[in-house]
């Protein structure tokens, strides 16, 4: 193969498990021209232990991983050998037949003093008369089948007078004193693998050998691409449809005997060079071999088990019965609940028997059942060759500096660092928290908030998108105002929100969440081609800084940097306005997350820097301080604001996150629609409710559970001290009974002691937003 | 010594458009328009500093970047205020490198999955891919124009979301400083 492909031009890289090429029966000519070939690089001790797109080969080199990225790639990967499955089949002592034989033939180790074949191929009589020419008594030769094929092998084995035994079959490997094999059971085995253990028969030895058959080396050329299915004839997997640049040749392709593999081979290596643009193609399909060198079903009940399928996850035939059996019955399911082949060997010796064990049980053919695709590695590789470069993209935003220089603290949210809080010399976390919450509420704070997500839509079609994909109406919202959006998936759950801006007819701009930014554009993307909407999205979240200024005084404070008329009759609660804001064309939304008048600035990256030095020199005469997320929490907690993934969870719909007044249920369609119609009528299994707590109580932490007549029915979700409010205040996933306002709640805490609380209506704080519409002290 | 450095390069003048008349609309402009899709041109001008630098990413959206000297963009940009109908802006505030030296190629196989030294330039490629985990726009460029070039002769105009662009910057700089070369790095 490497020969045939070189000759026609191409540089060949040949990756071989062993330390020294050598041709596995090929001839010596052959092995001395691939070894002397300039155009060949032999990798040895070499493991290609994952195939990844694009030709892209994963090579285990002893002292480096190579990542080899080919013109076209052909496996010749092989076959592994087989175990039988039997009591007593993990005892030291039990090999399989061709490590037996490597292991004399490469370092003169003979396996036992008195050895037992199990065959079920003509490679056990092949092995016996090595063994038997090394000096190695072979003590019987047992033949799962009632008629061996016709070969020299076979007559030579006889002819050396040993015990050979046909339609038998292992019944149970002896423990002798020391724990290794002392002898084997053995009993005869009807052709569909029925064994009468009535009256087995003992045969003495040291080594049991397993030569029963081989499982092709499939799984690189899986993770490839490829496709595979099961020859009856065979009795293993063979390759059926290969993407383009992958070949697959020898006996993983189906073909056994040396003069048809080496044919293969120059057919694999002409097409695989012919791919890279190298020569062109040659050389006949070869015919798979018909003869069979596997075993159909080399798996025997034993009454006392022990019958070892997976030696790595010690699992015997019984517990797939019992997979199978607890309806865990198609290979992925039966893998992934019963462990089978997510051990060190990756399923090499055991998914083969598993598979078969499955079909029994489910009284099906194997090719039925399908292989699962290992994942790579393929191969255990040592750590050592995946250490290296190691990259966490990091993203910042513009007034990344800034923060610096004002004492951030950094917290991780997402793959950005943001501010938790700002460290004042002089004040304790929790002061300089208080103290960025106190500026809010009482003068003014300003927080970046360029982490939101931040898209826009343009086209006819960007409102129907919009309707589409938001529980909302947002086709009737008018040019100039925003309105909070709910995006919920097609189970009704919600998973993301943000605020959506009307800047033109055909023009939205909306935000989402700081973590949901990338997958909710990349949906959107996705489902404006599926619909075919006229209509175009980009996303502008690293492109645009964005900031929140809020507190009563920030009105007045903007004015004096803004181009804006902010008065109340020409930019009202829930507005957006275009105009400059300290020379930066802007846009600016009055929002009221945080529960104060307030305006989010959105500006080009490249002035983020600008905007924000001049709001906090803007702001310094009315004691401006810039707040971090944790300030934001509480702000947003004592108005009752629920953040998507830490107040909600993977099943929380709106009706039970109280927010079906965001929803448009008369709307046509929109995603997530029919659940929440049958989530409604179901009733909710849970409701997110406000909880008080007093200022002197300890303070929960989020997620302890909330525990009525000693059985758990919710838990805490958010929770802070609330200065403004003078107590602890939270939100919590309660029963639908509990979550009643004025309902004594119970919440047990680390130390096992339980805490008193009560549901009590949320919002907080300005119950009546009367702050953030009317820009006035309430 | 292998010589390779990275430059974080000074501002200019960049306009992103997407759209199904975007091509249409910046053809009526005079821009030449490369016609394949993840491929550029470069406008000819007077010099390198004028030249102005189209790119087509995927078969609707562009990227313009003006030369240092370069006016194409204040002079199409107005135009763009009338809301030609198909036609969208795309604000780009892409932090942008160059890479170039011998010694390049020893960079990018460490930082980057594509094969940057196979990739002729006959058909002037654009890349859009991951580089040390940031998505990033990659202009292969040669000293004498298209095919393959050697290294020397090579540079690579990079381009990333500029939120990316301080780690972007600090971990390209460090595997360029290690393989001996500079980083020119400037505030953003």
């Amino acid at each position: 193969m490497p020969l045939a492909a070189a000759q026609a031009g191409a540089q060949v890289a040949l990756a071989d498990e062993s330390l020294r090429l050598t041709g596995n029966g090929a001839p010596t000519a052959l092995v001395q021209a691939v070894r002397g070939s300039a155009s060949i690089t032999l990798f040895p001790a070499t493991v290609a232990a994952g195939c990844y797109a694009d030709h892209w080969v994963a090579l285990a080199q002893p002292a480096r991983m190579t990542k080899m990225r080919a013109g076209a790639v052909v496996f010749a990967t092989g076959v592994i050998e087989q175990p039988a499955v039997f009591r007593n089949n993990d005892l030291p002592g039990v090999m399989l037949a061709s490590g037996a034989a490597r292991l004399a033939a490469r370092h003169s180790v003979a396996p036992g003093r008195r050895v037992v074949i199990i065959a079920a191929n003509l490679d056990a009589y092949v092995t016996c008369l090595e063994l038997h020419a090394r000096g190695v008594r072979v003590a019987a030769i047992v033949d799962l089948r009632t008629a061996p094929e016709s070969d020299a092998a076979v007559s030579a084995c006889a002819a050396l007078g040993l015990l050979m035994l046909r339609a038998h079959a292992p019944y149970e490997a002896l423990r002798g004193p020391e724990g290794t094999v002392a002898g084997l059971m053995v009993a005869p085995v009807t052709e569909d693998g029925r064994l009468d253990g009535s009256a087995p028969r003992r045969i003495d030895c040291d080594a049991i050998l397993m030569s029963v058959g081989w499982a092709a080396a499939t799984q690189l050329y899986l993770q490839a691409g490829g496709s595979t299915r099961f020859s009856e004839e065979l009795q293993q997997f063979v390759p059926v449809d290969s993407p383009p640049g992958i070949f697959a040749a020898g006996r993983m392709n189906g073909v056994y005997d040396l003069e048809s593999r080496l044919a293969d081979g120059r057919r694999a290596g002409s097409q695989a060079a012919a791919h890279a643009g190298y020569g062109t193609s040659n050389g006949a399909v070869v015919a798979r071999s018909t003869r069979c060198p596997s075993h159909r079903f080399p798996i025997f009940d034993h009454p006392l088990a022990k019958n070892f399928v997976d030696f790595d996850e010690d699992l015997q035939v019984k517990d797939l019965e019992n997979a199978a059996q607890e309806g865990f019955d198609s290979s992925e399911l039966l893998k992934r609940y019963s462990t089978v082949g997510m051990g060190p060997s990756q399923g090499k010796h055991s998914n083969m028997n598993a598979l078969r064990i499955l079909a029994r049980f489910r009284g099906v053919d194997v090719a039925r059942l399908g292989l699962t695709t290992a994942r790579p590695m393929y191969h255990p590789v040592p750590m050592k060759l995946l250490a290296g470069r190691s990259f966490y993209p990091e993203r910042r935003t513009p007034c990344d500096a800034q923060h610096g220089a004002l004492g951030a603290v950094w917290m991780p949210a997402g793959n950005w660092r943001r501010p938790e809080y700002y460290a004042v010399p002089g004040e304790s976390r929790a002061q300089s928290i208080d103290a960025e919450v106190h500026a809010v509420r009482s003068s003014v704070g300003l927080i970046d908030v360029g982490t939101l997500g931040k898209i826009e839509v343009y086209g006819p079609d960007s409102a129907e998108l919009l309707d589409r994909v938001y529980a909302g109406r947002f086709s009737d919202l008018k040019v100039g105002m925003t309105r909070y959006g709910l995006m919920l998936d097609e189970s009704g759950v919600i998973v993301d929100d943000g605020v959506i801006a009307r800047l033109g007819e055909e023009f939205y701009y909306f935000t989402t969440t700081t973590g949901g930014s990338a997958t909710v554009f990349r949906e959107l993307l996705r489902l404006n081609a599926l619909w075919g909407l006229d209509c175009t999205l980009v996303n502008v979240t690293g492109h645009r800084a964005a900031f929140n200024f809020a507190g009563p005084s920030s009105r007045g404070i903007l004015q004096q940097v803004t181009d804006v008329d902010l008065r109340d009759e020409a930019f009202p609660y829930l507005a957006v306005r275009s105009g400059q804001v300290a020379g930066a064309a802007a846009r600016l939304m009055r929002v009221g997350f945080v529960g104060e008048l307030g305006y989010e600035i959105h500006v080009a990256a490249g002035r983020g820097r600008e905007v924000w030095k001049a709001l906090c020199a803007a702001g310094a005469p009315q004691s401006l301080r810039p707040f971090g997320v944790e300030a934001q929490r509480v702000l947003r907690l004592e108005k009752g604001h629920f953040i998507v993934g830490q107040d909600t969870d993977g099943l929380t719909d709106p009706h039970e996150a109280n927010a079906m007044w965001a929803v448009a249920m008369k709307k046509p369609f929109f995603i997530g629609q029919r659940s929440l119609r049958i989530l409604q009528a179901r009733g909710p299994r849970q409701k997110l409710a406000g909880i008080e707590l007093a200022a002197t109580a300890p303070l929960p932490k989020e997620c302890h559970l909330v525990i009525d007549k000693g059985s758990i029915v919710g838990r805490v979700t958010s929770v802070t001290h609330s200065r403004a409010l003078n107590k602890s205040i939270g939100l919590a996933m309660l029963s639908p009974e509990l979550a009643q306002v004025g309902r004594d709640i119970q919440i047990r805490v680390d130390n096992g002691d339980l805490l008193a609380a009560r549901v009590a209506p949320a919002p907080f704080y300005d119950p009546k937003n009367l702050r953030q519409k009317a820009g006035a002290g309430a | 010594m292998s010589v390779v450095s990275l430059e974080l390069r000074e501002k200019r003048h960049r306009l992103g458009l997407k759209g199904p008349r975007a091509a249409e609309w910046l053809a009526a402009q005079g821009v030449e328009l490369p016609m394949t899709p993840n491929t550029w041109t470069q406008s000819e001008g007077t010099g390198a500093a004028d030249a102005l630098l189209v790119a087509r990413l995927g078969s609707a959206e562009f990227f313009l970047e003006d030369g240092t000297d370069g006016t194409a963009l204040e002079r199409i940009s107005p135009s763009l205020d009338q809301n030609p109908p198909g036609v969208y802006p795309v604000l780009r505030e892409d932090w942008a490198f160059h890479l170039g030296g011998d010694g390049v190629h020893d960079v990018l196989a460490q930082v980057c999955n594509v094969n940057f030294a196979a990739l002729s330039l006959d058909s002037r490629p654009l890349i859009m891919t991951l580089m040390v985990g940031v998505a990033v726009l990659v202009v292969p460029q040669s000293a004498g124009g298209g095919g393959q070039g050697t290294a020397a002769t090579r540079h690579y105009r990079i381009w990333c979301d500029p939120t990316f662009g301080p780690y972007l910057g600090e971990s390209l700089g460090a595997v360029v400083i290690e393989c001996g070369g500079r980083y020119t790095g400037v505030s953003g």
